[in-house]
């Protein structure tokens, strides 16, 4: 009689210890106010040359032009999510001539969605610093980009002195892309 | 969410109790006890599982910061806490869970009438078991892009996870050969219901300053994931859960992938109240040879961008062309190549052992005197665990005190401290009415205080019918 007594009360402690857990307050909610917002660096186009290269023949290329077709811009992800692009161009010039690249984004049909132009100013005594260009794409030029598929890339040197195979200097361009996401739901 | 949470919560505080089942090892009164050490003592004649009741046993377990941590309800932003803890974790932190479910077991004794010293016993459990590692360089990335991490490696190795469903029929031999030495060995077969692994990911991503372009982007990637039992699951034409269902029964019952493997254990008594037992579990593999799918995703691969204007070929390559084939190169690291290519993994080994003291006979009713043929009514003793994992083994180290309260009832209370803890007390009983034994064991008990904030929790229990020596 005295055993079974005391094996309830036993069994009554343990389940009464297990079943005593508590919490305290949380709330998971809260994970709908989840913000991801990774930001991504990536390299976009860059040259650097000497001024020889702009000689054909003893007379001074005045312009070059190429494009590239991009899916990037359009793709789901990059549309539904990023928020602000950036376009960072380092350059340095140490050619007595003055350089300018631009940059044309065209949509699905050739239009014209967007254009940027980096100048590099002439070096009359070949030396130069590292300058930066930022171009910002954030509201009308976000959405301009994101219709690019085309990118048209044109160097113009403007009016200067001549250059031939002597001519001393180089021309560098540098850039990245930086890509602001917002994951938030 | 919300409520998915909940029922989650109440499993918690329900059930309990870790991979490493240290109130159960050497809890010799309990028939399962065995099936931590096949070289156990015996102390049944025979006995027979409920089916499907007489062994239920659940673990989950956090290491690093707990769920408290980041959805406590307070003043602290979300997504501060949510980056503290990314940033306080490390990649070795991991999220445990697992399930075993015994479907029926039985055993008993034979020999010559007066000395039935050995044992035979069976069954068939089923098992899940799930780890995942905190992947931290994927975690980083994903909060924080490559902006703030220039220079910073990313590991792939990060990615480790394993999933598991299994189900195990046993059969069992101990064998009492002296007063000294009792040992035992388990052969088992496994059927494996479905099979998740990617433990052997290797490479890296970094972007680091370049020479020709601001930035380098170096990718090297080898990463892996095996997979078998899930391809046909997800794949069939058919929505209807029921064919699964019987698919699945099937594979319960041996039309899975199969394996083998063997339980090894001891027990040596050194004096009359000192004894030391030892015991190696699931030595043993499964071959994954049906219904594989393997997924890759490997190579090399560095990005400085694009020169546009001055193609670095030098013939008459344009920019687009250059760039068609940057974009090539991308997709050739990053297609995820799909093969059947059969795959052998070996099942997670777990090592116990401890060294025992017995004290405290039951005094007389007559004289002021100990009852000589009985056994001792208190133990103690220091318990060493180990299991094997993808990334490095988890220990754990439990001191114990063990108490025969009266014949109806035995407690065991045990003190771990393992990867999860420094402050795990657990306390398991077993009561015997009759011939029926229930046995329910939890431990963490501390941390019920707020399960939130518990970094492992774990629970066993069963109902045997045991008919006893003597």
């Amino acid at each position: 009689m005295i055993k079974s007594i005391k094996f309830k009360i036993s069994l009554l402690l343990c389940i009464g210890f297990m079943v005593m857990s508590c919490t305290e307050a949380i709330d998971f909610d809260q994970a709908d106010d989840i913000i991801l917002t990774p930001a991504l660096e990536a390299s976009l186009v860059y040259f650097d040359e000497p001024a020889s290269r702009f000689v054909d023949n003893g007379s001074t290329i005045l312009s070059i032009q190429d494009f590239i077709s991009v899916a990037f811009f359009n793709d789901e992800f990059v549309v539904d999510n990023v928020e602000k692009a950036e376009f960072v161009f380092e350059t340095q010039n140490t050619i007595n001539r003055t350089f300018e690249l631009q940059v044309d984004f065209l949509d699905q049909a050739g239009n014209l969605q967007h254009s940027l132009t980096v100048r590099e100013d002439a070096a009359p005594d070949n030396t130069d610093t590292v300058t930066t260009y930022t171009e910002v794409f954030e509201g009308n030029s976000l959405s301009a980009l994101k219709r690019t598929v085309t990118i048209v890339f044109t160097m113009r040197l403007l009016p200067g002195a001549p250059l031939d195979e002597d001519t001393v200097g180089r021309i560098q361009y540098k850039s990245y892309a930086a890509f602001y996401i917002n994951l938030n739901k | 969410m919300r409520k998915l949470f909940l029922v989650f919560t109440l499993q918690l505080c329900l059930f309990s109790f870790s991979q490493n089942k240290q109130l159960l090892y050497g809890f010799s009164e309990i028939p399962q006890s065995l099936m931590q050490n096949p070289g156990g003592k015996v102390k049944n004649d025979w006995y027979v599982g409920i089916p499907l009741l007489s062994h239920f046993h659940v673990n989950v377990g956090i290491s690093g910061s707990t769920v408290y941590d980041v959805f406590a309800d307070n003043d602290v932003d979300f997504n501060v806490k949510l980056r503290n803890a990314v940033n306080s974790m490390e990649p070795t932190d991991f999220y445990g869970f697992n399930q075993q479910l015994e479907i029926f077991s039985g055993g008993f004794a034979f020999g010559s009438s007066f000395n039935k010293n050995e044992y035979i016993s069976f069954g068939m459990y089923q098992e899940l078991d799930f780890l995942l590692y905190f992947p931290k360089d994927f975690a980083v990335l994903a909060l924080e892009g490559n902006q703030s991490n220039i220079n910073r490696f990313f590991d792939a190795s990060d990615l480790s996870v394993v999933a598991d469903v299994v189900s195990v029929l046993h059969i069992g031999y101990n064998k009492k050969v002296d007063d000294k030495f009792t040992f035992g060995v388990r052969g088992k077969i496994y059927s494996s219901i479905a099979n998740v692994s990617s433990t052997k990911n290797k490479g890296s991503f970094v972007t680091v300053p370049g020479e020709n372009n601001v930035y380098n982007h170096i990718f090297d990637l080898d990463l892996a994931l095996q997979t078998s039992g899930i391809a046909s699951l997800i794949d069939d034409e058919n929505s209807d859960v029921s064919n699964d269902v019987d698919v699945l029964k099937k594979r319960v019952l041996f039309g899975g992938n199969l394996g083998l493997g063997v339980d090894f254990g001891f027990t040596y008594q050194l004096t009359d109240q000192w004894s030391f037992d030892a015991s190696l579990l699931d030595v043993g593999f499964i071959s994954h040879t049906k219904d594989v799918e393997n997924y890759a995703i490997n190579g090399q691969y560095t990005y400085n961008g694009v020169n546009p204007l001055f193609s670095p070929a030098d013939d008459g390559q344009t920019a687009d062309d250059y760039w068609s084939e940057i974009e090539e190169d991308f997709e050739d690291i990053f297609t995820v190549d799909t093969t059947a290519t059969k795959y052998t993994k070996w099942r997670p080994v777990k090592f116990n052992a401890s060294l025992n003291y017995a004290f405290g006979k039951k005094q007389s009713q007559y004289c002021n005197c100990a009852v000589d043929d009985s056994d001792y009514l208190n133990a103690v003793g220091l318990q060493l665990y180990g299991i094997s994992r993808p990334k490095r083994p988890q220990m754990a180290l439990t001191a114990y005190y063990y108490r025969h309260v009266f014949n109806g009832l035995r407690l065991k209370a045990a003190y771990t401290i393992d990867s999860y803890s420094f402050n795990n007390l657990g306390l398991g009983m077993s009561a015997h009415i009759w011939g029926a034994n229930f046995y329910v064991m939890a431990d963490n008990l501390l941390q019920y205080k707020n399960v939130y904030d518990a970094q492992s929790v774990s629970l066993q229990l069963g109902f045997n019918y045991i008919f006893n020596k003597k």
